[in-house]
């Protein structure tokens, strides 16, 4: 075959479809990072946030036979994990970063328990019956939408901004700081749920090793993004093209090289790509109310 | 010759200063308590999910101590643990964080192998070059996100973490049945076998423990005096506990940064170089279960201390290799282990819980294992303070 009809082959509309469906998790973690990180909470366990929303929503779809229900329980998982994350951070003064490793280790451990336990393979659930993933993918742009201005137009998203970046002031004006921290801590664990029921749900079962990463990724097109809603999709939608590409590009190179190139492209763009992101200054602070 | 005497001396003094003093005391009492809750939990996951909490637990004390081959298991397995931990808390303690120790592990381990492979040395000169070959290559998979972070500012905790993904995607490329480096002796993912000349010796036959755990000690001692004892090292906690503060003071904090992380690399390299050298005798791809991670765990279960690294490796050394013999006895999984070691770190990292936790239990603070201790510790008093009139001075 010579090298059009091998990138005739690459590049069809399946590229473009896998690549909105391979953006979507990575989309949503990337928004849900933003949430927290404009209060300052630094969360790098939305990779382990987003496992634990795959396993809780196969499980449940498991036995209760609805992957609906399964899917909100995934979401409420993530959302208890943001809460502990938040306590962590905020309640023990926990560093945010370190609190973030526990969650991505102590999930890792339960979901290869958990798998065994239940059934019987370690690190794999069995397949069950799954929502389509489109639903998801379009929920997905709503939420960006929505997001997007409610952080920048409407009062709670400009007391959110300020929280991150003076709390101090924030307080002074009235808004209780640490209590705005939680809910968009917990909201971005939500989020990260959904990216994970997302996984379960587009592949049909849990494994361990599904979200491989995708979830540091989404903090990588947050940073990309420039700690916007917008911006964090556009990056995803770069690092789900990848994603696809690599799948498509699978029968040319080897297979070890395609499974890479997502890894070395985050570095690649973080590297050359982008100038300094306009980081909040509170950020990974504690903040003690005098 | 006695200004090194007296540095020793020195140096002895204030280690007996710090385990007495109370903030060692403290620390360990947390790290025993937080030990503990995380051990009731886990009990209380194993009971839900109808396992066998004795069983379990009997299994895991007979995998992880239960005679000469279960110790043996453990060394083996704490061995490359102490190294990796190493890695993690040299970089924490310039603050930043190397999650990426599993990749440079695997980028050390090819190298060394290749080294050990290839080169025709004689005995422990080849060791010695292969350590070191596997070492620098580690060093330079962690330059790279150091170079990274001080030149542009780009966030090492993802790129140590994508680094890792591609350290491993390509030293399976290296060694799968078409790639340059496969053994064609057989269909496995690995290397040829490494020369006699460049392999550990074997040290509690018949188990795996090799000379590669005299070199964690080493790299144990050698971190401690580097990190406490020199100036360059001061400097570098100087930068993780403020970075602006540093650069005030006249710190290059930049090539501080990339030295923190090229070290972290460097000892990563060495725990993947000695598995190599030791354990497997060749670079078998998926050689290891994990103790790149385990290391984030052991550093943090140490408290960024590299003395406090060994008894964290074999914490997580015995749970690996007890967690082995609960799979085989059918008490349960063996990731039991994981969740346990994820357990006891969430609760070390958040010490003023644990306090209160304890405080609530009816013990004011965890005040019993710290009248224990003192009371180990109460016969190092007066050698101690002979020592510090002789010059010895708290530094800790």
């Amino acid at each position: 075959m010579n090298i059009w009809g091998i990138l005739a082959d690459i590049f069809t509309v399946h590229l473009l479809l896998a690549t909105l469906r391979l953006a979507t998790p990575i989309a949503l973690i990337a928004l849900g990072e933003t949430f927290s990180e404009r209060v300052g909470i630094i969360n790098v366990g939305v990779e382990g946030t987003a496992v634990l929303g795959g396993l809780v929503s196969a499980l449940v779809a498991y036995f209760t036979g609805s992957p609906l229900v399964g899917l909100v329980a995934g979401v409420l998982s993530g959302g208890l994990a943001g809460a502990l994350h938040a306590l962590w951070c905020i309640r023990f003064r926990a560093n945010h970063v370190v609190s973030g490793i526990g969650i991505n280790i102590l999930v890792a451990g339960l979901a290869l328990f958990i798998t065994t336990a239940v059934w019987g393979w370690r690190g794999t659930s069995s397949y069950s019956d799954t929502l389509n993933s489109w639903y998801i993918v379009g929920a997905m742009f709503a939420i960006i939408a929505v997001s997007q201005v409610f952080i920048f137009h409407t009062k709670w998203g400009l007391r959110l901004r300020v929280v991150g970046e003076k709390p101090e002031a924030a307080d002074t004006a009235g808004i209780n700081v640490h209590r705005t921290q939680y809910v968009y801590t917990i909201l971005n664990g939500m989020l990260c749920g959904l990216a994970g029921a997302f996984f379960f749900n587009n592949v049909g079962r849990f494994t361990s090793g599904m979200v491989g990463g995708r979830g540091f990724i989404g903090i990588a097109a947050m940073v990309i993004g420039n700690y916007t809603p917008v911006g964090g999709l556009g990056a995803a939608l770069l690092f789900g093209f990848i994603d696809a590409l690599q799948m498509r590009l699978q029968p040319y190179i080897p297979s070890q090289f395609s499974i890479m190139l997502p890894y070395l492209i985050t570095v690649l763009v973080l590297a050359f790509l982008i100038k300094r992101a306009q980081v909040p200054a509170a950020l990974g602070k504690h903040y003690i109310k005098q | 010759m006695s200004a090194g005497r007296g540095r020793i001396r020195e140096s002895l003094a204030s280690s007996i200063q710090y385990v007495r003093g109370s903030t060692f005391l403290k620390e360990t009492a947390i790290t025993l308590t937080s030990i503990l809750l995380a051990f009731g939990i886990g009990c209380i996951i194993l009971w839900a999910a109808g396992y066998s909490i004795p069983a379990v637990f009997l299994n895991l004390w007979k995998g992880a101590f239960g005679g000469r081959l279960a110790i043996g298991q453990t060394l083996t397995k704490a061995t490359p643990i102490i190294l990796t931990s190493l890695s993690f808390l040299f970089a924490f303690r310039s603050g930043l964080f190397n999650i990426g120790a599993e990749g440079q592990m695997y980028i050390g381990a090819i190298t060394a192998a290749v080294v050990a492979a290839q080169l025709q040395l004689p005995i422990v000169l080849h060791t010695i070059v292969a350590l070191l070959a596997g070492g620098m290559a580690g060093a330079f998979w962690g330059w790279i996100p150091g170079y990274l972070k001080a030149k542009r500012g780009v966030n090492e905790f993802v790129t140590t973490m994508m680094l890792s993904y591609v350290a491993i995607g390509l030293t399976d490329y290296l060694v799968a049945p078409r790639g340059p480096l496969h053994d064609p002796k057989y269909q496995a993912n690995q290397t040829a076998r490494i020369a006699l000349t460049a392999q550990y010796s074997r040290i509690m036959p018949p188990t795996q423990v090799s000379w590669a755990i005299v070199v964690a000690g080493i790299a144990v001692v050698v971190v401690w005096y580097y990190l406490f004892r020199t100036r360059s090292g001061y400097e570098l906690r100087a930068v993780g506990q403020s970075l602006t503060a540093a650069e005030y003071g006249g710190v290059r904090t930049k090539r501080k940064l990339i030295f923190a992380l090229s070290v972290a690399g460097l000892l990563a390299g060495i725990a993947g170089a000695g598995e190599v050298l030791g354990t497997h005798f060749r670079f078998v791809d998926g050689f290891s279960p994990g103790y790149g991670w385990d290391g984030i765990a052991g550093g943090l279960i140490a408290r960024a201390h590299p003395v406090g690294a060994i008894f964290a490796a074999l914490l997580m050394g015995a749970l690996r290799a007890g967690g082995m013999q609960v799979q085989r006895s059918g008490a349960a999984p063996a990731d039991i282990a994981a969740v346990l070691q994820g357990l006891v770190i969430f609760f070390i990292i958040a010490p003023s819980l644990v306090r209160q936790l304890a405080r609530k239990a009816g013990v004011s603070g965890p005040q019993w294992i710290r009248h224990v201790l003192r009371s180990a510790c109460g016969r190092a008093r007066s050698p101690a303070r002979r020592l510090r009139d002789g010059g010895g001075r708290p530094t800790e």
